[in-house]
């Protein structure tokens, strides 16, 4: 029985990882819920516009190195972020003037919107990887670790080791900053207001002199700005490959409705609902019960309950069990 | 409406991908304004012989004019499906007007959205989801607000003081009132622009007897400060009983016109809408 060393195996390979992951889901949820909210669909091109907003941050970061212009032990990717948000922001500007406006103005139903969108991630996802191909490309640079497993290892004498990335770290501190701006855009700012007055009653927001068209241009704008650090964030912990901002769209999709569509807070809490069911349900156990069980009953398997290539599984099942038993989400979204 | 391929949703019922909650469902005659025109004359607020209906629709209003004049109250009454409501809503520019005009003030307002009539200083309370039921009693009032750059604190002052219910539940969101105090919080929106004229559409519809005498009488304390009322309304004794002016609609016609208590004296009308 090691209670300590088992909660340090179990922070360094589920709590800190879920927490960063839950993160960066929880930033894509909100971009998502945002667009449901206001725009009343649901945005399918979502995770391409993150892979966009991605990989203009690579560029730059590129960019940027070759100048020679870095921040030390911080990646250099953080300088190339304002640039990709603004990058991302004119890509959906673009996209809402040519594509969605026109849907807009003939009042067209939300599913068919719905179906616009699958056609613009379409055209993203092309456009992305024709620029920057389809393979991985690493752009983290400075510090690797905050706390390598070896430092912690000598600092506390423990046998297991506790390694937090720099990544990692960045991820939770940007993630927070930018739920903090959100919800004060949204509950304290007058055009902030007038977006939730829209989302809430179109009719009568157009009667109080709400501009719709300029609701519909600041929700896309703080989306781009969410996707862009979002998909910055993931790429940076993980590697960015355009692919896998597609595949991220299910668990986007799934922390969004787990928590209630249209509901940012409830975005927030599906974001790491779903990632630390991903991350416990595909963790192999045996070292955490190793240390908790007596040494008679030591787990002789890997104890991991589903293998990680099968991590879509676990949100798709959330997400069949909440629209089963609790179709408006946790936390009272609009979805029925 | 229901030809265009882009109101085909299939019958698409998935609330998981599409959002219908709150939905704008206006269909304005004029999405952007076009020119007014000043010609003078006549009663402040006037909907001048109007005939038109909705879209490509068939005419629902047949030459029909209601108007309202300073510090009076005008109120339409009649039967249910008598276009009582359409002809406030042409009033306010959701209907197409084909012929006839809109003129406030003496400028003729015809060719203008609704929010630039809202603008011009009309107050349009609609029957129905006339709330930001998400927000709170506070945030109703200051989107109400939304049009005003100046400091607005001293109106929602006024408001309260005439609402006071309304006060003490600021902080509440306005979805969890009750029916009387949320067409209080409605009328509050309204007021918050200063309009020059309100318009109100069923302001007693599914509110108790008792809070609907109360909604009266502060109706009535909103038309002494000077600012007149145009009022659509179910409950047709009640109504003119407190009318300067009132008009009957028949099948989107005036049948009636007169001040409130003549149409009450009037035996036709009683024997006809009143019930005896």
């Amino acid at each position: 029985m090691d209670f300590l060393n088992a909660f340090v195996a179990l922070s360094n390979f589920v709590l800190v990882p879920a927490i960063a992951y839950g993160s960066q889901l929880a930033l894509g949820a909100l971009g998502v819920t945002l667009i449901y909210g206001i725009l009343r669909f649901s945005n399918f091109a979502h995770g391409d516009t993150m892979a966009f907003g991605a990989m203009i941050a690579v560029l730059a970061t590129w960019w940027l190195q070759s100048i020679g212009v870095g921040l030390g032990p911080l990646p250099t990717a953080l300088l190339a972020l304002p640039i990709a948000i603004l990058g991302c922001m004119l890509l959906v500007l673009i996209t809402d003037r040519l594509v969605y406006r026109f849907y807009r103005e003939q009042k067209a139903k939300p599913v068919i919107l719905v179906i616009v969108s699958m056609g613009v991630m379409f055209i993203t996802n092309g456009l992305v990887r024709f620029v920057i191909g389809p393979d991985d490309q690493n752009f983290a640079d400075g510090e690797r670790f905050l706390i390598s497993a070896r430092d912690f290892k000598e600092m506390t004498g423990l046998e297991e080791g506790l390694a937090i990335k720099t990544t990692q770290g960045i991820t939770v501190v940007v993630a927070v900053i930018a739920v903090a701006l959100l919800f004060w855009f949204l509950n304290k700012t007058r055009t902030g207001k007038s977006m939730r007055a829209y989302s809430d009653n179109e009719d009568l927001a157009l009667l109080s002199g709400i501009n719709p068209e300029r609701v519909v241009m600041y929700t896309w704008l703080i989306v781009a700005a969410l996707a862009t650090t979002a998909g910055v964030l993931y790429g940076l912990d993980k590697s960015f490959k355009p692919f896998v901002y597609f595949q991220l769209l299910l668990p986007i999709f799934a922390s969004a409705i787990v928590g209630g569509l249209g509901n940012p807070l409830g975005a927030i809490a599906g974001g790491f609902i779903i990632a630390f069911s991903e991350v416990t349900i595909t963790y192999a156990w045996k070292k955490v019960l190793t240390y908790l069980a007596p040494e008679t009953l030591e787990p002789s398997g890997l104890v991991q309950l589903l293998s990680t290539d099968y991590k879509f599984a676990v949100s798709f099942v959330i997400l069949l069990i909440v629209l089963l038993f609790k179709p408006t989400g946790l936390f009272k979204g609009k979805a029925v | 409406m229901s030809d265009s391929p882009y109101h085909d949703d299939h019958g698409n019922k998935d609330a998981t991908i599409t959002n219908k909650a709150g939905m704008g469902t206006m269909t304005p005659a004029h999405r952007k304004s076009g020119k007014t025109q000043y010609v003078g004359g006549g009663p402040f607020l006037i909907g001048d012989s109007m005939t038109g209906g909705y879209g490509k629709g068939p005419d629902i209003l047949h030459d029909c004019t209601i108007a309202v004049d300073k510090g009076e109250i005008a109120v339409i009454v009649g039967p249910n499906g008598a276009g009582k409501s359409t002809a406030m809503k042409a009033v306010f520019g959701m209907l197409d007007v084909r012929s006839g005009s809109v003129r406030l003030d003496g400028e003729d307002i015809t060719n203008l959205s609704p929010q630039d009539r809202v603008v011009k200083g009309m107050g349009f309370v609609p029957q129905t989801s006339n709330i930001f039921t998400s927000m709170t009693v506070e945030e109703n009032l200051e989107m109400g607000a939304f049009i005003r750059t100046d400091d607005f604190s001293d109106t929602m002052e006024q408001v309260y003081d005439l609402f006071p219910i309304l006060k003490e539940k600021r902080n509440q969101p306005a979805g969890e009132l009750s029916g009387g105090q949320r067409q209080q919080v409605a009328v509050g929106r309204a007021l918050m622009t200063k309009p020059k004229v309100l318009m109100l559409d069923e302001p007693t519809a599914g509110v108790s007897p008792i809070v609907m005498d109360e909604l009266f009488d502060r109706i009535i304390e909103v038309a002494r400060t000077g600012l007149p009322i145009l009022m659509v309304e179910q409950n047709a004794r009640q109504a003119l009983a407190i009318a300067d002016k009132g008009y009957v609609l028949v099948q989107g016609q005036n049948a009636y016109t007169g001040t409130g208590k003549e149409l009450l004296a009037d035996p036709e009308v009683r024997k006809s809408f009143l019930g005896g």
